[in-house]
């Protein structure tokens, strides 16, 4: 067929681009977590696993992470629901405005926010410095160079994930269902129970499955936000491929990342067939 | 019951929008060290980052990373997504599958393979391989943006242009490529946006010689909270409103990220 | 008409920054029993009627009765009637029989006494059996009937349907116009319907009120609304119609253009300039009371009616003939129709 030769051509730059930046790099990385050499890939040894398993250290770490992505996904979802579900069926004329405000943080470099929360969170930051400056405390109160800081940094840099996927997924509500259960003889209260709450629980889920995923991979944040106080897989992979250079270590907590991220993937789609079944 | 959810709202769009409105006032203040509420005002700041050659040629290369990530990312995600929408062959659902999978892997798993793939090639900290990084994790977004435009445009029309005369390089030059480019230009203009912005990546990619803006602010951030980083952070943020002003113009942000 | 079930006192909706009212000052009120139809252009306030009836929207003023009781204070869960949405409205997380059940469950009904109903709702929408199924596994006409069983089964004092039969294809909508008269005739419920479609509310409605920019023009039965508009709006609206200037000459007679003199049904005094409107099908070949001659100056043949247009002078008349496989009119020929005094309607002054 003449097409074939089309189709080729259209593909190759694409193709290319795929195994030099994707294909390839997730195959090294593999390569590299059984590696005998700490910055080469050679021989074979399940070592790194080993080490990571065996180190008391790594657990907590895994731990940490755990709490980090589902306490984070947890409270962008909540925070976020009231603006979702605003956005979604509000027919004010500021809806394009509002809608662009929720989502305009998510153009915004997680570097610059990470540090806008510095200046709130800080020792004399926004809090403490009014507080101080109100005579309400004597001594600044603990807000960052701790997981709080790096918690709340996080829940705010993520939201508008949360916000977009929960729009997104709120295809189902519609005013008039909401309309149907009133005729009915549901009260305010009943129509969210009832009606509202589950139509938009898909989206929900989607959210928080976002918000988890980029939370557990993130380390800028709470990095920076920890103060080197906070250890997730995130800050662990960089500081062993950066300053350590342990790259068969780095290649395998990330493989370990990677698997953390796939079982919650797993369960997710579960929760979501159970939903619409 | 109307004003209690007005005033939920209001405080939830606060906290989303904190960071950014607290960088803009902390960039007035004229102390050398973080601290709030401001004493005085001033743009000393702003002084400050313009002298600074280090932020400014890290600027400089950000924003030849930017566009030579989005024109390409805009190049190889419309030979895709043509390939992907208008034709069918054997493997496309697995290289559709395949265009969008990035987004399903932790940008830091992604950050340790593309490390590990460079440094043998003797990319680590050059131009090529940071603008390969990024490539890598914009051309998904490129291929989203403008398979959605392709899809929109009416198969009939082209069909149209066809029956007239007009050959298929010239349905693609007149018909086609007029109707997708908004799409295209949003396209580019987030690939740009995201590589300009991006950190995680870039920080397992460059050091010295090739960092960027994000990267080079974040080895500040550090060391130093100093006020010179707000100065620096509403430029980015300026550039960024900018960028989603435009976004919205041509396509409208919701169907962008 | 003795009693008043629903009635509706000037009700009047302004909507915020509108320049002009979208329900203006519109009265009507039901017995019993009674089927209604909203009947207008889209548009003309028809549904804003219904939603104000129904709680959804508030009115600028007037009073909604239900009862004798004004219902303005009571709020849309409270009113007790039921609504079958134009998109049905069903919820799409629950069951055919979970949705019918949701109205009783918001009621408190105890559990085996509401699976009772929801089957005896199934029955009478002719869905038996199909309770189990999902809502999106119905057909279109499926899904109508849920939404009317979910509706009634609550035992509503009022079943109010917005556009009812506007998502269902032509032979469908006929089987459901039926079938919805029929529901509504044996459980008594009182019904209120919005419609744009004219065949739709003459079929189905005991009454017709038909509305034009927020107003009612006229309500009455099918035949009235039919044969005895009293607006122009209402005669052009509802049916085709020949609409005719004269002078009335005496009691019941007008001087009309081709006609000579018009026999109408109707009070005007002598000397007044009046509207009269003929419809097209209710003109027959050859002069009758009333006879008008004329030349045949287009002609369309369409299998069960002869459409044409005859001309005399300024004067040009539309008339629907039935066909038959004799001669037929031809272009050009010159014809004589009828048309009896009471299918004259007069329809007021000119203007």
């Amino acid at each position: 067929m003449r097409d074939r030769g089309l189709i080729l051509a259209l593909l190759i730059p694409g193709l290319l681009a795929m195994l030099a930046t994707f294909i390839l790099p997730m195959a090294w990385l593999l390569r590299a977590s059984f590696s005998t050499s700490t910055m080469m890939q050679v021989g074979f040894t399940l070592e790194h696993y080993r080490a990571a398993l065996a180190d008391p250290f790594y657990w907590k770490v895994a731990l940490n992470t755990l709490t980090l992505g589902l306490t984070v996904s947890a409270f962008a979802v909540i925070l976020g629901y009231p603006i979702a579900l605003f956005l979604a069926r509000t027919t004010s004329r500021w809806r394009g405005v509002l809608t662009a405000l929720a989502v305009a943080p998510l153009l915004t470099s997680a570097v610059v926010r990470t540090y806008g929360w510095m200046v709130i969170l800080g020792d004399r930051g926004v809090i403490n410095g009014t507080l101080q400056s109100l005579s309400i405390i004597d001594t600044p109160l603990r807000l960052s160079n701790n997981s709080f800081g790096a918690t709340v940094a996080l829940v705010e840099i993520l939201m508008p994930y949360a916000i977009l996927a929960m729009l997104a997924g709120f295809g189902r509500l519609s005013t008039q269902l909401e309309e149907a259960a009133a005729m009915l003889g549901a009260n305010p209260l009943r129509v969210f129970w009832r009606i509202v709450l589950p139509l938009s629980l898909p989206g929900v889920l989607t959210g928080a499955l976002l918000v988890f995923v980029l939370a557990i991979s993130s380390f800028v944040t709470p990095r920076l936000m920890g103060g080197g106080r906070v250890f997730v897989l995130g800050t662990e992979v960089f500081s062993e491929a950066t300053v350590t250079l342990n790259w068969s270590l780095a290649a395998a907590l990330s493989v370990m990342l990677l698997v953390l991220f796939s079982s919650v993937i797993v369960i997710y789609q579960r929760a979501l067939r159970r939903l619409e079944a | 019951m109307k004003a209690i959810r007005n005033i939920c709202l209001t405080l939830l769009y606060l906290f989303l929008l904190a960071p950014i409105i607290v960088v803009f006032i902390v960039s007035f203040d004229t102390r050398q060290y973080l601290a709030f509420p401001p004493e005085s005002w001033s743009f000393g700041s702003y002084t400050k980052v313009f002298a600074n050659e280090a932020f400014i040629a890290a600027f400089g290369r950000s924003v030849v990373i930017g566009l030579v990530v989005g024109l390409v990312a805009v190049a190889i995600g419309m030979l895709l997504s043509m390939a992907l929408v208008r034709y069918k062959f054997r493997g496309r659902d697995t290289i559709g599958f395949l265009v969008l999978a990035p987004f399903l892997v932790p940008s830091i798993v992604l950050a340790v393979g593309l490390m590990l793939v460079l440094s043998p090639m003797g990319l680590l900290d050059s131009y090529a391989g940071i603008m390969l990084a990024h490539l890598g994790i914009t051309v998904p977004y490129t291929v989203r943006t403008i398979t959605m435009s392709l899809m929109a445009v009416d198969r009939r029309i082209e069909e149209a242009a066809m029956v007239h005369g007009a050959s298929p390089f010239t349905v693609f030059r007149r018909i086609t490529l007029p109707l997708v480019s908004p799409g295209l230009i949003a396209g580019g203009v987030i690939a740009f946006l995201i590589s300009f912005d991006e950190a995680t990546i870039s920080l397992f990619i460059v050091s010295i010689r090739t960092s960027t803006l994000p990267t080079e602010i974040y080895r500040y951030l550090e060391y130093s909270t100093d006020p010179q980083i707000a100065a620096l952070s509403v430029v980015l943020i300026l550039i960024s409103v900018a960028v989603v002003v435009l976004v919205e113009r041509l396509i409208g942000l919701r169907k962008a990220i | 008409m003795t009693e008043r079930h629903v009635s509706v006192e000037n009700l009047v909706k302004t909507y915020p920054g509108a320049a002009k009212p979208s329900v203006d000052d519109v009265s009507f009120s039901l017995p019993r029993g009674e089927m209604l139809a909203l009947l207008g252009p889209s548009g003309c306030g028809k549904t804003t009627i219904l939603r104000m009836i129904a709680g959804l929207v508030e009115p600028s003023s007037g009073a909604i009765r239900l009862n004798g009781r004004e219902v303005s204070g009571i709020p849309v869960h409270k009113r007790n009637m039921g609504m079958v949405f134009q998109a049905y409205a069903l919820f799409p997380h629950m069951t055919v029989a979970e949705n019918i059940a949701f109205g009783l469950e918001m009621r408190g009904i105890a559990k085996a006494d509401r699976a009772a109903k929801v089957a005896r709702a199934l029955d009478l929408v002719k869905l038996t059996g199909l309770g189990d199924r999902r809502t999106t596994q119905l057909s279109g006409g499926q899904q109508q009937r849920c939404a009317i069983a979910r509706s009634l089964v609550i035992e509503p004092e009022l079943l109010l349907l917005d556009e009812p039969l506007s998502n269902l294809d032509a032979k469908l909508r006929d089987e459901m116009r039926d079938e919805i008269r029929e529901i509504q005739g044996r459980t008594g419920v009182t019904a209120i319907f919005v419609t744009h479609d004219q065949d739709e509310a003459l079929s189905m409605a005991d009454r017709l009120a038909v509305m034009s920019a927020g107003r009612l023009e006229q309500i009455g039965t099918p035949r009235q609304i039919f044969d005895r508009p009293e607006t122009e709006f209402v005669a052009s609206f509802i049916g085709a119609g020949n609409f005719l200037n004269g002078r009335v000459t005496g009691a019941g007679e007008a001087a009309v253009d081709g006609f000579g003199t018009l026999r109408f049904v109707g009070d005007a005094a002598v000397g007044q300039d009046v509207r009269l409107m003929v419809r097209p099908h209710r003109l027959v070949m050859g002069g009758a009371a009333n006879s008008f001659t004329g030349t045949v100056e287009h002609i369309v043949y369409r299998g069960q009616i002869l459409t044409m247009t005859v001309r005399s002078g300024q004067t040009r008349l539309q008339a629907d003939l039935h066909t038959h496989a004799g001669a037929l009119p031809e272009k050009g020929q010159t014809v004589t129709l009828g048309v009896a005094p009471e299918d004259v309607t007069f329809i007021g002054r000119a203007a």
